[in-house]
Formats: structure tokens, sequence, C-alpha cells
């Protein structure tokens, strides 16, 4: 059942949850809104559709350090820093599409082989997830049948009614953490809250622009894989990374040592792209994505159906960042729509 | 004076004329702009069927570079043509001096452009809300959409083309004002400097956009790709981001044609035309040098001697 | 020069990246050039930018 919460208490939980966690928050900053660490007198966006970058670089950041070595007398190698010990992150204003990037995310760090700088994460962060109230020109969730209402996958779900917000606690840890705010937290006898959110479930579904139907694309791809269509649309694509990076479902990367010249160091995580040219590079000089066509194709058909047919959850999650931010325009709702066409005149 | 065109009268202009440079087998590709998947984006096309001469456009959101493509498009005996504003065009001219393509490996139709729209600053548009400003109007009605390069403009007119679509446009302001952000930038203190660019380059996400929509970054082998020795590595900390950003504005001194293209595809809209800028001033203080591209007959003030040049090293 | 005004134009002082032409045989020219400009280095203090550890 959701609490209400006053709007003039939105300060007040914000400040509270500081004390207990490291606490981030959207922030508008440069003309983009991006997750900001809390500090008193910090304004929050209250105008946001979505942020900058994804949450996802609060699980798996983009430069992380594994380990430190050091040579020893006699060969001996110390390893050092192999536990990670992260701080207990909470991030405030996670949207439902967010949230279900992260949950495309956790079985490639979780299951049979856990990755434990994103494990220990995982199970420290407290998400509090904030409903939308209006989708962009680039949003379509709605395609992937996410709710942007439905904050699926926060320990605590906040949504921004007419008069007041809701509150609910969704986990075991959401519930510990929502007891201690008690005193802020009021009921909804009236059942305001659902009244309400009919009203903001209506104004958001009639702001999305042009939803695409992926329904029968897994299918069509799994049957075709040498498209002429490839070619076409990555003839324009740069090779930036961009679509990558902002990207919240995307999680390759790369390992490296960084040494200085001596024989100490650390072994660092960073993010990497399947778009860069070098990717696939492998030892004795073998590219087996050597062109723009390869690795264009590869990046669809992961968002579309690779992920779907390794862990059964779509790779997309419709939050527009990539249709938001790519130099080119290379639209995957577009890509989509000419697929849908492409398989029409299969039939 | 004929009347300005409008947009929808080069656009069909431009399709008449690529529609006969194809059929009559003149080029066997043409690089242009055709609408995207939003009212306000346009996106590179590269034709090679006359029928699909329709689907190119002009309009005020063609801001993007195409000069880079026609490195996709060489064909030794063959030409690709392309479409280009007047930064697009010294783009071109870089590409001619670095000997990355061969004149008559391409047909310049050049379109005087009197500004681009920056999609940015148009606030996000839902159902309902008024669209972006009509692409089809002759006349500039949104001057606070402009990019900021548009305002000091020194090309409005393509520098090189083998045809012009639209009369001549000339330059608004004069060349005094050009430098004006750069220098009010080094009158800060290098404390205030260092606090302006540590929190740009904080945002930076090493995509590489920026190298990759250059003209002058052209090298086969990208001194950042590297890995051994690994001269600047994968991690995004504030250190490498800063080396990236002066290593890269220092390897196309003296060639970057200031086009405005690595500014405008960064997704974290760092100010990086600031830094080629900066560079573009000096060489024209120190080496006289015109922005590069300007004149194909000019070389680069780096690659070149000139017995008038400084001689101080410090 | 270019590179000098370019890294004072993002905030290291200029003093900190100096070229000079000294020859092999000019071994006197040398030693006064480093002791002059570990001098002037001392006087700025540390450097701040570039310094990201291996943290």
């Amino acid at each position: 059942m959701p609490a209400i919460l006053k709007k003039d208490k939105l300060q007040a939980l914000l400040s509270g949850l500081s004390r207990a966690y490291k606490l981030v928050l959207p922030v508008r900053e440069n003309g983009m809104t991006y997750f900001k660490p809390y500090q008193t007198g910090l304004a929050i966006d209250r105008d946001y559709i979505n942020t900058a970058m994804s949450p996802k670089e609060f699980l798996f950041p983009q430069t992380e350090k594994m380990l430190s070595f050091k040579y020893r007398e006699g060969a001996e190698i110390l390893i050092t820093g192999a536990e990670p010990q992260p701080e207990k992150l909470a991030v405030f204003g996670a949207r439902s599409c967010d949230l279900a990037g992260i949950a495309a995310l956790d079985p490639v760090f979780g299951g049979r082989f856990p990755d434990p700088q994103y494990s220990t994460r995982r199970d420290r962060v407290l998400l509090v997830g904030l409903g939308c109230r209006r989708a962009s020109s680039t949003c379509f969730c709605r395609a992937f049948n996410i709710d942007p209402l439905s904050c699926n996958g926060a320990d605590i779900a906040v949504v921004e009614l007419e008069d007041c917000f809701s509150v609910e606690a969704r986990t075991d840890k959401g519930h510990a953490q929502l007891a201690n705010f008690s005193q802020l937290l009021g009921e909804d006898n009236s059942g305001t809250v659902e009244t309400s959110l009919s009203g903001a479930r209506e104004a958001i579904d009639t702001s999305f622009d042009g939803i695409p139907d992926p329904a029968g694309i897994k299918d069509f791809l799994d049957r075709q894989f040498e498209l002429p269509y490839w070619e076409n649309i990555a003839s324009r694509c740069l090779g930036c990374g961009i679509c990558t990076y902002i990207c919240p479902t995307c999680h390759c990367f790369d390992i490296f040592d960084v040494t200085r010249g001596k024989p100490d160091g650390n072994r660092y995580r960073c993010w990497d792209s399947c778009m860069f040219p070098d990717f696939t590079g492998m030892a004795g000089g073998h590219n087996p994505r050597p062109t723009p066509k390869e690795r264009v194709r590869n990046r669809f058909m992961h968002k579309l159906k690779y992920h779907l047919d390794r862990y059964e959850i779509g790779g997309c999650v419709g939050c527009g960042r990539c249709v938001e931010k790519c130099p080119v325009n290379l639209d995957i709702r577009q890509v989509i729509n000419d697929i849908n066409k492409l398989q029409g005149g299969e039939n | 004076m004929s009347e300005k065109k409008t947009p929808s009268q080069i656009t069909a202009k431009l399709r008449e004329e690529c529609r006969r440079l194809l059929e009559t087998g003149t080029v066997h590709t043409v690089i242009g702009f055709a609408r995207g998947s939003l009212p306000d984006r346009t996106v590179p096309v590269f034709i090679t069927n006359p029928k699909d001469v329709e689907h190119l456009t002009w309009n005020p959101f063609c801001a993007a570079n195409l000069s880079k493509y026609l490195l996709d498009h060489r064909r030794p005996g063959g030409k690709a043509a392309i479409i280009v504003k007047g930064c697009d065009s010294r783009g071109i001219v870089r590409l001619l001096q670095d000997n990355q393509i061969l004149r008559d490996q391409v047909h310049i139709l050049g379109i005087p452009c009197r500004g681009q729209y920056d999609h940015r600053k148009i606030p996000g548009l839902v159902a309902g809300e008024t669209g972006p400003p009509d692409p089809e109007s002759a006349a500039l009605v949104h001057p606070e959409l402009l990019f900021e390069k548009c305002a000091y403009c020194e090309n409005p007119t393509p520098v090189i083309y083998d045809l012009l679509l639209d009369d001549a446009v000339e330059p608004i302001a004069g060349s005094n004002g050009r430098f004006a952000e750069i220098t009010a930038l080094e009158e800060k203190t290098a404390l205030e400097k260092s606090a302006y660019w540590d929190d740009h380059f904080n945002r930076c996400l090493r995509c590489y956009a920026c190298r990759n929509a250059c003209p002058a970054c052209t090298c086969r082998e990208c001194v950042f790709d590297q890995f051994d020795p690994d001269w600047v590595s994968k991690r995004n900390n504030l250190s490498e981001n800063t080396a990236f950003h002066l290593i890269r504005a220092f390897h196309v001194a003296g060639r970057c044609v200031d086009c405005g293209e690595c500014d405008r595809v960064c997704p974290v809209q760092i100010p990086l035309r600031l830094l080629n800028r900066k560079i573009i001033k000096d060489l024209d203080e120190l080496f006289e040098a015109p922005t590069p591209g300007t004149d194909i007959n000019v070389k680069p003030a780096l690659g070149d001697f000139n017995s008038r040049d400084p001689d101080k090293f410090h | 020069m270019i590179m000098k005004r370019l890294l004072e134009f993002t905030g290291l002082e200029p003093e900190r990246f100096q070229a000079r032409w000294i020859s092999g045989s000019e071994g006197a020219k040398f030693a006064a050039t480093v002791q002059e400009i570990t001098e002037q280095i001392k006087n700025l203090g540390p450097n701040t930018k570039m310094r990201d550890t291996d943290e």
C-alpha cells in the first residue's frame, strides 16, 4: 500500500537517506541532468525526463580498479584489493526503463559465475525508482512492455502526483529503509493515490510519440543474418562509442594492467564498445567484424535478439538515449520499423 | 538581385542535379542529407540509384559535415558527389591537402548557408507541443537556435565547389569578434581556467565521437587506439581525459578547419571547438595563418616554413 | 609555442612546459638551464593538473 509524502517533505526524505547512504540524485548541469552526490542545498531537478547517463555506472563503473599486484622476492606476487568494498549507495530517481536495464544486467554479471564487483555493489545499493510524468520524443519503453509508472525492480517506488508523492516499499530492504521515515509519510485513507495514478497513467500514455512494434523481430532475425539492409544503415555510423556508453544494458568491458614500466601495478576494468573497430581484434590479427556493417548489425542483433536468446530478457529498454545522442540519427525505432517492413516483404 | 531560395527550392534543384549526375554516370554516389527520424534531425545518405534522389533534402537541420564520408566512397577513376556548406567545404580542402582524396574523385555541390539550427537548443517535444521551426522558410526565423559558430561564420559560401546551388552569401560579421570567446577565457586566472576545463573533461566519456567525426583525424592507426605502448588508457579519469583532448587538439593543430563537428557530436556538450580555435587564434597571431582550409593553396602552418616565422622556442 | 599556449589555456602554468635548443657539446648551458628551470618549478609549487594516481 503506497504511503503519501507531501511535496514539501521531499527534501527531508533525501536528507534522511543521505545519512544512511551515499545518495545520488538527478541534478541539472550544463543543460543536461546527471546523477550527482547529495549535498545540503543541492537542488534536485524537478523537471527532467531522464538523466544523460543511466544509473548502470553505479553498479558497473566506467573505470574500476580490480586489484593491485606487487612483486616480491623469490618471484612471489602479492595481490591486494580483490575483495571489493564499495560504499553503500542509494540512487534516487531511477526511471522504470533504467530499472529494467539493471534487470537486464543482473543475469550478465550474476548467474553461474558471479562478478564480485558488480554483485557487491548490487547487493548494497538502494534503488529508489521515480515514475515518469511524461515521455520525451525519444522515449519508447512501452515497446518492450515497460510501464513508466511501475518502477519494477526498485526497492522503493516514488511517483509524483498532483498534490503529493506516492511512496511504496517493494523489497525487504525498501521496507526497512522506509520504516526510518514513518514520521514523514502519511497513510492514504481516501484512495488519493489510486485516483491520481490513473490520471497520471493516462497523461503519460498520450505523451508517447510513436512506439515501434518489436513483436516479430527476434523470430525474423533468427532466420535472417545476411541482410543488405545492414550495409545501408551502417554506412553512416561514425564508429564512436556514444550509443554503447549511454545504453542502460550495454556491458562490454576491457581488462588491462597499468604498471608504469615497473613490475608492480594495478589491474583495471573499463567500459569498451563493440562499435570500436578493434573491439573484436584478435591475437594473430584477425577481426571478425572488420567493417561498420558487421559492427552495426551486431549491435542491433544484440539488443533485439542475442540478449533475449541468452537471458530471456530484452536487450533494449526503450530509454531513447541512443536516439537522442547518436550524431547521425541512427534510430533503433526506425530499425525495428524497417525490419518489420522487410518481414512484410518476406511474407 | 534575385530572391533568396527557400530550402524546398534548393532541395528541388539538388534532386534534379543529382538525378542528372547519376543518370549520366558522372558520379557513382551522391553523399547528401535526408530527413531523419525526428522533425529536427537529418541523416547522411549515400545514393547510387537515380530514383532515390527523392530522399535528398536541404533544411536548417543539415548540420553534419559530410566531407569525411568521401573516404568511404573513393574509387579509382570514379567520382562521388557531395553536398557541402561553407564550413564543410573547408573539410574537403583538408582531405585534398592531406592527399586523402584527389580532386577528380569528388564533384562538389555547394550550398551557401545562412546558419544551422542546433537541435539541442530545442527542448524535448511531446505530442501537442509546438514542433521545431518550419524548415521550409527561406529566412532564418529563429536566430537564437543557431549554433554558436554560425554567428561568426567566415565562409557561408563554400570555398571550393563544382556547382553552387544558390547565390553566394556574404559573411555577417567581420573577423574582429571571431575570437571573442577565446579571449574571454584567456583572461581568466590559471585556477579559473583549470576549473573550467576540469568541469568539462570530467564529463568526457571517451566515446571518441569527436575524433571520428573530424576530417583532420584520418590516421590509419590512431595513437589512442594503440595499447602497446598504452599512451592513453581506457580509464576515463580526469588526467587521461585531459591528456586525450590536449593531444588530439595538438595533433590536428594547423590542420583543423574549424567545422565544429567535434563540438556538435559530443554527447555531454564539452565545448571542444574552443581548444581548436585557441590554436587557430595562436597560429593567426604567430604565423599569420588564415583558418586552415579556407584556401587550398595555403599549406598548414605547422607543415610549412616561412622566413617570417617566429623562431623563439619559448 | 603552440603547445605551451594550449597548456596555459587549460590552466597549466606555462613555465611547466619549456623547450630549449641545446647541443650535446653545450654541457654548461645544459646544467645552467636545468638549474634555472628547477628553481622556476620549485617556486610554482606542486602541479595539480593531470596528476590522477592509479586509484
